[in-house]
C-alpha cells in the first residue's frame, strides 16, 4: 500500500500554568491509503491529541504531519481550512449539530466554508446530501431539526456531513461513545461501509472493543507513544504495553 | 445556504440575549435622535422667524433691564421684540441718528464682506433703507385694572410686524402695506438645514424696501408729523387681553380715565403683544405725559442676510444712552436654557453610550463563549478565520442596523414628549437626515462590541473549543 498519511517525531506539549504536559512524545506513522486504523489506549494517552494533529486542528510542538507528500502545519490559515473543508471529514463527538439548521443544512453545510463552491453545485449537493442520507436510512427526517433526533440519529447526520464535500480521510474520535450496542453497531456497520464500499481511510480512537473486529490495523497508544502490530492489543492494553 | 443566511439563524436562535443588547442601543440611538431633531427644530424655529422677519434689531434705553413680558408664558423666543420696557425712555430726536448709525453699519458690513455676509448676500442687490417703530409702554388703568397700554405709529408697526393680523375689525384705511408685506416674507424660504433660500428675481423686482421709501416720501409730503392713524381715541386689543375681558369691536374703553373704542382685534400670536392695549403714539405720549419719548424702537432689516450684528456693535459703540439687541441674540440668550439642558443630556446620552457598549461587551463576550463549541465544530469543518469573523460580524451588522432603526423610530416619538415636557414650543420636524447617523451609530456600537471577543474567539484553537466538551 502507498504511504498517505505519514508523521515524523510529531511531540506536543500542553502548557498548563507551571505544568508541562507531554501528550506526545515522539510519533512516528504511516497510515495506508484506505486503510482502517483503530487507535486504542487508556484515557490521557493521547489519542486525540494525535488524531487532531493529523486532522489539521492542533498544532504540533515538534515534529511533521505529511499528507500525500504535503506538511500541512506549513500551510496558512484558510489554506488548512481548506484542507480540512476538503480532504477530512470529522466525526468528533464534541462537533455536533447546529441546532437552527435543519438535517439537510446541517449536512451541506461544510459546502458553505468551500471557497470554490458556485451558486449552480447547490442542487448537486443537495441531492449529494440527500442520497447520502438515504444510505445512512435517514431519508425520511432529512426536514427534521437536531432536537427532534435520536442520539444514533444524530451520529448519523455527523457521518453524513463528514462525507459530503468526498473527503478522502475520515477521522472519528469516539463515534461509538455514549451510544448503546444496537446502535454502536449500526454505527460501526456504517463506517465499514464508509472504507469498503466508498474507500475511504478511516481513522477511528475508541475505547469499545467491538471495533477491533473489524479494524485493519490496531495502534495502542500509551503515554504518548504508539505501539503497532501488538499480537494481543487487547491484552496489551490489560496488562500495559511496555514493561 | 450562505455565510449571512447562518448568521440570521443565529441570531435569532438567541432572541433575549439578542433583543438585551439591542436594547441598549435603541436608547442610545432614541435618546441621540430626539435630542438631534428637537435641537435642530428649535434652530430652524430661531432661523424661520428671522428669515421671516429679516431679522429685527431692538433699540431701547441703556438702563432698562429686559424681558420683563407683559404676563405672557416663559420662554417666548417667537417674537423676541415685543419685550417690554417700564420706566426708561429714548428721546424720539434719537432715531434718526440710530438710523443713521444702523444704515451705514449694514452698508459698511455687507461691503465688507465683498456682498458676502455670514450668510451669503445677495450680490448686486441695493441695499435699501431699513424700517423702524417707535413703541411706548406704560402701565395704565384700563377699565379698572392695570395692564400696559403701548403707544405705536400703526403704520410702521405693522411693517415691522407684519404677522399681525385682525380676528375683528379693520386698520385704518391708509393702512395698505399688506401686500408688501406677503411679499417679503414669500421672499425668505428655508431649506430644511435653516439656510436661507432666496429667489433672486423676486428679490429684485419686488424689493421692499424701495417701496417703503417712496411711500415714505409720499407721506413726508403729506403728513409729516401727525400719526397715521385717523382716530386719536382708536384702541387695537391684544386677542388674549380681549378674549379676557370678553371686549367686543366698538366696545368703549376707559384707560386712566379717558375713554377709547375697540377698532380692532388682533390675532394671537404667542407674545408680549397678546396682553396689551395699543394705541396712538401720540395719544399715549400726552396721556401719560412723556411727550417726545419712546421705549424702544424695533428695526426690521430689509435684507434676507443683512449684518445685523455689525449694526448691534456699532450702535452700542456709536449711540449713547442706548443698548441694541439683535433678535438672534435676545433668541440665543432665550435658548440657553434650553441648550445648557440639551448639553446635559447629551452627557447623559454619551455616558450611557459609553456604559451600553460596556454591558454589550460583557454580553456579547458571554454569549460567544456560549458558542465555543460550535465555533470549534465551525472550524474544524472548514471554516477559516476570517469566514468565522465575518459571521460575527454579520449577525451584529444586522443586529446594530434593526437597533438602529427601532432606535430612529422610538427617538421620533421621544422628540415630540421631549419638546412637549421642556415646552420648547418648535414645530417638530421629521426629517430623515438623522436617520442615516442613527443607523451608523447603532452599527458602530454594535460592532465595537463584538469586533474583540470575536477577535479572539476566531483565533481560538479548535482543540481549545472541544476541550470544554460534553455540557450541552
Ligand atoms: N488543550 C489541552 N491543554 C492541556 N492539556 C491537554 C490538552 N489536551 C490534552 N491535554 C492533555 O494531554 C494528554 C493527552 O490527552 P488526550 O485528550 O490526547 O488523551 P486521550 O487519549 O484522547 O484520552 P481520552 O481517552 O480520555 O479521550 C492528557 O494528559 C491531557 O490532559
Ligand atoms: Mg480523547
Amino acid at each position: 500500500m502507498s504511504e498517505f498519511i505519514r508523521t515524523n517525531g510529531l511531540k506536543k506539549i500542553y502548557h498548563v500554568g507551571d505544568q508541562r504536559v507531554e501528550a506526545l512524545k515522539g510519533v512516528d506513522l504511516e497510515i495506508a491509503q484506505g486503510d482502517f486504523v483503530v487507535f486504542m489506549g487508556h484515557s490521557g494517552s493521547g489519542k486525540t491529541t494525535l488524531v487532531s494533529t493529523i486532522g489539521g486542528l492542533t498544532r504540533p510542538t515538534e515534529g511533521t504531519v505529511l499528507i500525500e507528500g504535503k506538511n500541512i502545519w506549513k500551510l496558512n490559515d484558510s489554506q488548512l481550512s481548506n484542507f480540512r473543508n476538503r480532504k477530512i471529514g470529522f466525526m468528533f463527538q464534541s462537533f455536533s449539530l447546529l441546532p437552527t439548521l435543519n438535517v439537510l443544512n446541517n449536512v451541506v453545510m461544510p459546502a458553505i466554508f468551500n471557497s470554490n463552491s458556485r451558486k449552480k453545485d447547490t442542487d448537486a449537493l443537495k441531492s449529494k446530501a440527500i442520497s447520502l442520507l438515504t444510505d445512512l436510512d435517514m431519508k425520511s427526517k432529512v426536514n427534521s431539526f437536531p432536537s427532534e433526533l435520536s442520539g444514533g440519529e444524530q451520529r448519523r447526520v455527523a457521518i453524513a456531513r463528514a462525507l459530503i464535500n468526498d473527503p478522502e480521510i475520515i477521522l472519528a474520535d469516539e463515534p461509538t461513545g455514549e451510544l448503546d450496542i444496537r446502535t454502536e453497531k449500526e454505527v460501526i456497520e456504517i463506517c465499514c461501509q464508509i472504507n469498503n464500499v466508498y474507500k475511504k481511510t478511516l481513522i477511528v480512537v475508541s475505547h469499545s472493543l467491538t471495533w477491533l473486529e473489524k479494524a485493519k490495523t490496531t495502534i495502542v497508544m500509551k503515554d504518548g507513544f504508539i505501539y503497532k502490530d501488538l499480537a494481543d492489543p487487547v491484552q496489551a492494553i490489560m496488562n500495559g504495553v511496555c514493561k | 445556504m450562505k455565510i449571512l443566511k447562518l448568521s440570521i439563524l443565529e441570531l435569532m436562535r438567541r432572541p433575549k440575549k439578542n433583543m438585551l443588547i439591542a436594547s441598549s442601543i435603541v436608547i442610545a440611538v432614541a435618546l441621540l435622535t430626539s435630542l438631534s431633531i428637537v435641537s435642530n427644530s428649535a434652530n430652524l424655529a430661531i432661523m424661520e422667524i428671522i428669515a421671516k422677519t429679516g431679522h429685527t434689531l431692538t433699540v431701547r434705553p441703556a438702563a432698562s433691564s429686559s424681558g420683563a413680558n407683559a404676563g405672557g408664558k416663559g420662554q417666548e423666543y417667537k417674537l423676541t421684540t415685543s419685550e417690554v420696557v417700564l420706566g426708561s425712555y429714548i428721546p424720539e430726536a434719537a432715531v434718526p441718528e440710530i438710523m443713521k448709525n444702523y444704515d451705514e453699519a449694514i452698508k459698511a458690513g455687507w461691503e465688507k464682506k465683498g456682498g458676502l455676509v455670514s450668510n451669503p448676500g445677495v450680490p448686486g442687490v441695493v441695499l435699501e433703507p431699513a424700517t423702524w417703530a417707535p413703541r411706548l409702554f406704560e402701565k395704565a388703568e384700563v377699565n379698572g385694572q392695570e395692564v400696559i397700554v403701548t403707544g405705536i405709529e400703526l403704520r410702521k408697526e405693522y411693517f415691522v410686524r407684519f404677522w399681525w393680523n385682525l380676528t375683528s375689525g379693520q386698520w385704518p384705511a391708509d393702512t395698505d402695506i399688506k401686500d408688501v408685506n406677503t411679499n417679503i416674507s414669500t421672499q425668505y424660504k428655508l431649506d430644511s438645514h435653516g439656510n436661507v433660500v432666496i429667489d433672486k428675481t423676486s428679490y429684485g423686482v419686488d424689493s421692499s424696501g424701495r417701496i417703503i421709501a417712496e411711500e415714505e416720501k409720499k407721506k413726508d409730503k403729506v403728513a409729516p408729523v401727525k400719526p397715521i392713524l385717523k382716530g386719536w381715541d382708536d384702541a387695537y386689543l391684544g386677542g388674549a387681553y380681549a378674549k379676557a375681558r370678553g371686549l367686543k369691536l366698538g366696545d368703549r374703553l376707559a384707560i386712566n380715565k379717558t375713554e377709547f373704542t375697540v377698532r380692532g382685534i388682533l390675532e394671537e400670536t404667542n407674545s408680549a403683544d397678546d396682553y396689551m392695549v395699543f394705541i396712538p403714539l401720540s395719544t399715549a405720549q400726552s396721556l401719560f405725559r412723556k411727550e417726545g419719548l419712546i421705549s424702544l424702537v424695533s428695526v426690521r432689516a430689509m435684507c434676507p442676510n443683512c449684518p445685523v450684528g455689525d449694526a448691534m456693535v456699532e450702535l452700542n459703540k456709536n449711540v449713547t444712552g442706548i443698548t441694541a439687541v439683535s433678535q438672534l441674540d435676545v433668541a440665543g440668550v432665550q435658548f440657553d436654557f434650553f441648550n445648557m439642558l440639551y448639553k446635559f443630556l447629551l452627557a447623559v446620552v454619551v455616558s450611557t453610550i459609553a456604559v451600553g457598549i460596556f454591558s454589550i461587551f460583557n454580553i456579547v463576550t458571554g454569549s460567544l463563549y456560549a458558542r465555543i463549541r460550535e465555533i470549534g465544530m465551525l472550524k474544524a469543518i472548514g471554516a477559516s478565520r476570517s469566514q468565522l469573523f465575518r459571521i460575527f460580524i454579520y449577525e451584529h451588522f444586522i443586529l446594530g442596523l434593526a437597533a438602529g432603526i427601532i432606535g430612529y423610530l422610538l427617538g421620533l416619538g421621544m422628540a415630540y414628549i421631549l419638546n412637549t415636557l421642556l415646552d420648547i414650543g418648535a414645530v417638530i420636524r421629521i426629517s430623515t437626515d438623522f436617520l442615516p447617523r442613527a443607523l451608523i451609530l447603532g452599527v458602530v456600537c454594535s460592532l465595537v462590541a463584538i469586533i474583540y471577543p470575536a477577535y479572539k474567539l476566531s483565533k481560538l484553537k479548535i482543540t481549545e473549543t472541544f476541550r470544554t466538551q460534553w455540557e450541552s
